[in-house]
């Protein structure tokens, strides 16, 4: 027992940085990080870390070392089921360990563990080799990441259960005059999302318990949302995808449609046959709170 | 005169509200006392979790129970954390709210562990503070628990029971005692139980934890993951005495069973509660932990037993 006890803040720092350190906890004692905070080596851990009569000082910090890292290893493996098998459980854990180190948790809840986890794959991926022909199998792998980060937050975030969603009759309440400019307002947990592989039918078929192998690359339109609480997720093409981005924008849909038709080759017939189907989809998928249609000028502030 | 468990009622035996066994609460209606939730699990969630959790709360009581206020931390107290947790326990009406007597991490940073405190002077007068101020935002007695720990410091000067008492003495703060953390924590750091036990204020303590813990020979790790072995019953009888009787809560977070086993497992507080309650107090094992009868040992392929003081909720997906 020292005589003059450890300012609590040197001696959180200093244990913090022993038990979070990627070497084990004889590394963290040795490294600067922990010696800025306390200046002992390994030899002389009881003057912080007293002895059991079962084990000695090194061994019990050993516990909350070998934990940190394991406990949130688990933590994302359970969060990330397909990447893991696209790269097998020892590769996933290297990445995991090594997004640990660069991105330690700052948050008070596990959900936000892996915020910055497809961002960490996309910043350590070895350059692209200009040589290769075949597909680009890290950019799979960032792509699964980011889905299935995705699909976490769409799951735990604000949904439309409960009522809070466009029903398919709201739609055909407004006047034809006033449809161009009518807004929808998406639900807060709808996600539009590009890839370049259909990752989608992977991490599906993996939470299904089957064996998938890695597709080959395919543009995938993703239009994400959540209905009765569980996430669900639904391939659409470039057209609808690109209507639905204008929405989801703002634009009213007069302007939405407009845009299409400038950056799609679709014809205006073709569209305008497709859209009542597409409204009628969308909100069975529940996409859309709700539907605001601004006043005309003359009935503004009556 | 201070009332018995603060003033709180005795709302009998409950369970640690799991992802799991949703279905099986809502379809059965199982005969619970109340349920126990992970409050940041709950806070800022739009999904099903939260959905549950209302529904279960118009049926049971509730006591929410935090892994993440980090009340022993010398970072600055985090008022958006106790703000959000104040609006979950005003929605689901808890009874009351619990965390535990540790830390989590600093420099900002989250350990997602509950990691233990040097037991001294100027650590009891921080914590003091920090109880205080957090009393204050959530306008009602904070309930604090025994953490299982697994390192003793040389900084330390008194006993973790001197330093738990005095805390809720000076503080006013109820105590979850955990009768598990303190078996597991007794075999590590080589004391009395029993004593530990004996030496709380017991009219502060409101609520009983009881877990299953893992045995590696040389030290038990709390893993919550099977049945209470008999010497943390025991424990358990003897605590059960000396309040009076207090809420009973059974902790089941890894290698989880079926609905049913579980509740059984905290239904066995009946015959430590309705039993003589006299005769076995004394023989409280203190000696070297031995693996008993349920006690698990770290299986020789695990390579490592780790606690989960935090619980990540999965998504569902179509």
């Amino acid at each position: 027992m020292s005589e003059t006890p450890r300012d609590l803040v040197q001696l959180q720092q200093w244990m913090q940085a022993v038990i979070m350190h990627p070497d084990g906890v004889a590394g963290g004692i040795e490294s600067s990080a922990a010696k800025s905070h306390i200046d002992i080596s390994v030899d002389d851990i009881e003057q912080v870390i007293t002895r059991s009569q079962a084990l000695n000082s090194i061994e019990r910090l050993e516990v909350y070392g070998n934990a940190y890292f394991a406990r949130l290893v688990e933590v994302l493996r359970d969060e990330f089921p397909a990447v893991q098998h696209a790269i097998g459980e020892e590769a996933f854990n290297g990445f995991a360990f090594g997004y640990l180190q660069a991105y330690p948790s700052r948050s008070y809840t596990l959900a936000d563990l892996s915020l910055n986890f497809s961002q960490y794959l996309r910043e350590t991926r070895p350059p692209a080799d200009a040589d290769e022909s075949g597909p680009d199998w890290i950019e799979f792998l960032i792509d699964l990441a980011v889905l299935e980060r995705t699909y976490s937050e769409v799951f735990s975030g604000a949904g439309p259960e409960g009522g809070d969603h466009l029903k398919p009759g709201e739609l055909q309440e407004i006047p034809p005059e006033r449809w161009a400019d009518a807004t929808l307002v998406p639900t807060p947990c709808l996600r539009l999302m590009r890839f370049g592989f259909p990752v989608h039918e992977y991490a599906t078929a993996v939470r299904k318990g089957k064996d998938p192998h890695p597709p080959d690359p395919q543009e995938t339109n993703l239009v994400i949302g959540r209905r009765d609480f569980i996430v669900r997720r639904q391939a659409v093409f470039n057209v609808e995808f690109e209507l639905l981005s204008a929405i989801a924008e703002g634009l009213a849909l007069g302007d939405a449609i407009e845009r299409v038709l400038e950056r799609t080759d679709v014809e205006f017939e073709t569209l305008a046959a497709e859209i009542g189907k597409w409204f009628k989809t969308w909100a069975a998928a529940q996409f859309f709170r709700a539907v605001e249609v601004s006043e005309p000028e003359g009935e503004r502030g009556r | 005169m201070l009332e018995p468990r603060l003033g709180h009622p005795n709302i009998g035996l409950g369970l640690g509200l799991r992802t799991v066994h949703y279905q099986h609460i809502l379809r059965h209606e199982p005969k619970v006392d109340w349920f126990e939730i992970i409050s940041e699990n709950y806070m800022d969630t739009g999904g099903r979790p939260r959905y549950v959790l209302e529904q279960i709360a118009e049926r049971y009581p509730i006591v929410m129970h935090g892994v993440s206020m980090s009340i022993g931390s010398t970072d600055p107290v985090n008022f958006d954390y106790l703000r959000k947790l104040k609006q979950l326990a005003k929605a689901v009406g808890a009874l009351w709210v619990s965390d535990h007597i540790c830390w989590t991490g600093v420099a900002s940073l989250n350990a997602h562990d509950l990691l233990p405190l040097p037991y001294n002077e100027a650590t009891l007068k921080h914590v003091i503070e920090r109880v205080r101020i957090v009393q204050d935002v959530l306008e009602r007695p904070l309930v604090l628990e025994n953490p299982s720990s697994y390192v003793t410091f040389a900084d330390s000067t008194m006993p973790e029971s001197e330093f738990v008492n005095r805390l809720a003495t000076e503080t006013g703060c109820g105590l979850l005692l955990d009768v598990n953390n303190v078996y597991v924590s007794s075999v590590n750091h080589d004391f009395d139980p029993a004593e530990f036990i004996e030496s709380v204020p017991h009219k502060n303590v409101v609520q009983f934890h009881l877990a299953g813990h893992t045995n590696l020979g040389t030290h038990c790790i709390d893993t919550h993951d099977g049945h209470v072995i008999d010497p943390v019953w025991e424990l358990y009888r003897l605590a059960h005495r000396l309040t009076g009787g207090v809420s009973t809560l059974l902790e089941w977070d890894a290698k989880i069973p079926e609905f049913p086993v579980v509740h059984a497992e905290v239904l066995k507080a009946k015959q430590y509660i309705n039993a003589e309650t006299e005769s076995t107090v004394d023989v409280v094992e203190t000696e070297a932990p031995k693996p008993g009868f349920y006690e698990r040992e770290a299986d020789e392929a695990t390579t490592t037993t780790v606690p989960h003081p935090a619980a990540y909720v999965v998504a569902e997906v179509e």
